[in-house]
C-alpha cells in the first residue's frame, strides 16, 4: 500500500466526537472551586512610560527598605547560614538521567508548580488539588518509569 | 492543523470568557467540545473513561489560561493544543503502564486481510493496542496531520526518534491487522 493509500485511511479516522456523557456539568462544578481569570492589565500606549517608572521607583524603594531591616538586624542575625539548609528549602527540580523522560519531568514539575501557586491563591479550590494530586502522582509514575532497567 | 475551527467567529466569546464570564466558555466548550474530545480519544487510546477525564482537565486548565491567550491564533487552535498537551502529559505518566504496552513479540503472524479492508472499529482497536509513545506518534503524524518537528517539541523526543516510533506504529499495526502488503 502506498504512502498516501495509507494516509488516506488514516485521516479519516480524524473526526470530531462528543462525549458519552455531557462533562460540561462537571467542568461548571469544578470551575466554581477555581477563582474568575484575572484579566491582564492591558495599559494605554501612553500611560506605559510613566507605568515602567513608577515600577521601576517602587521596586527601588522596596530594596531600599529590605536593605534597611536587614542592615539594622544585621548583629543579631547568625553569622552564616548552613548550605544545607538552604537547599532544604529550595530543592531542585528532579531531573531523571534518561533523556526520554527529561521532558516530562520539566513539565510536570512545571505544572505541579503552577498549580501550587495557584492554590496559594485559591486554597479552598478542590479542583486545583484534583491537578494537583493527579500530577504528583504522575511524577510518582515517572520516578517508577525511571526506575526501572532499561 | 486547524481547519475545523476555520469560519466560526468566537472572538466576542473568547472576551468574554477570559474576563469571567462562564456563560461565554460554555459556549466555548459546546462549540469545540467535538474536536477536542475526538484528539484526547484517539491519543487517550479509545478509552472513553480516560478520555472524558482528559477532556474534562483540558477545558478547565484552559479557563485558568485564558487570560494569557494572545489571538495569535484561532482559539480552537490554541485549546486544541492544549488538549493535546494534556493527553501526552498523561501518557508520558503512564508510559509504563504493563497493561498498554505491546512487545513485537507477541504479535500475532500476519495474515491476509489486507488493510484497506479493515473496518475503521477493527483499525482503532488495534491503534489502541499500540505502546503509548508510538500510539502518540502515529495518531498525531498520521491522523492529525502533525509534522515530526512539531511531535518532536511536544513530545520532548529528537525528530529522528519520532520517525523512528512512526515507522515502528506503523509496523506493528499493520503486523496486527494482519497486512502483507
Amino acid at each position: 500500500m502506498s504512502e498516501f493509500e495509507w494516509l488516506r485511511q488514516m485521516r479519516q479516522l480524524r473526526r470530531p466526537l462528543v462525549p458519552q456523557r455531557d462533562l460540561w456539568s462537571a467542568i461548571d462544578t469544578a470551575l466554581d472551586d477555581i477563582a474568575p481569570p484575572d484579566t491582564p492589565s492591558r495599559p494605554a500606549p501612553g500611560n506605559t512610560l510613566r507605568r515602567r517608572w513608577l515600577a521601576a521607583a517602587g521596586l527601588a524603594a522596596s530594596i531600599m527598605l529590605v536593605g534597611g531591616i536587614v542592615w539594622r538586624n544585621l548583629p543579631q542575625a547568625p553569622a552564616s547560614v548552613p548550605v544545607a539548609d538552604i537547599t532544604d528549602m529550595t530543592p531542585d527540580p528532579w531531573k531523571p538521567a534518561d533523556p526520554r523522560l527529561s521532558g516530562a519531568a520539566i513539565e510536570l514539575d512545571a505544572a505541579r508548580m503552577e498549580l501550587q501557586l495557584a492554590m496559594q491563591l485559591d486554597p479552598g479550590s478542590a479542583a486545583l488539588q484534583r491537578l494537583l494530586d493527579r500530577t504528583m502522582l504522575q511524577q510518582d509514575q515517572l520516578r517508577q518509569l525511571a526506575r526501572q532497567p532499561g | 492543523m486547524s481547519p475545523v475551527s476555520a469560519g466560526v467567529n468566537d472572538t466576542d466569546d473568547v472576551r468574554a470568557a477570559a474576563a469571567g464570564d462562564r456563560q461565554a466558555f460554555q459556549r466555548l466548550y459546546h462549540l469545540h467540545v467535538g474536536r477536542v474530545h475526538g484528539a484526547v480519544y484517539r491519543l487517550a487510546g479509545y478509552d472513553h473513561a480516560r478520555a472524558e477525564d482528559l477532556t474534562q482537565d483540558a477545558f478547565i486548565r484552559a479557563w485558568q489560561k485564558l487570560p494569557g491567550f494572545r489571538h495569535e491564533s484561532a482559539f480552537g487552535t490554541w485549546l486544541y493544543r492544549l488538549a493535546v498537551n494534556v493527553a501526552l502529559m498523561d501518557i508520558r505518566a503512564r508510559g509504563a503502564d504493563p497493561v498498554s504496552m505491546l512487545d513485537d513479540d507477541h504479535l500475532p503472524d500476519a495474515g491476509e486481510i489486507p488493510f484497506c479492508a479493515a473496518e475503521r472499529e477493527e483499525l482503532q482497536r488495534a491503534i489502541s493496542r499500540l505502546p503509548p509513545r508510538a500510539r502518540a506518534v502515529l495518531v498525531l503524524h498520521d491522523i492529525e496531520g502533525w509534522r515530526h518537528e512539531d511531535i518532536g517539541n511536544e513530545l520532548g523526543m529528537a525528530l529522528g526518534t519520532s520517525k523512528a516510533q512512526l515507522h515502528r506504529a506503523r509496523g506493528l499495526l499493520r503486523r496486527l491487522l494482519g497486512d502483507n502488503s
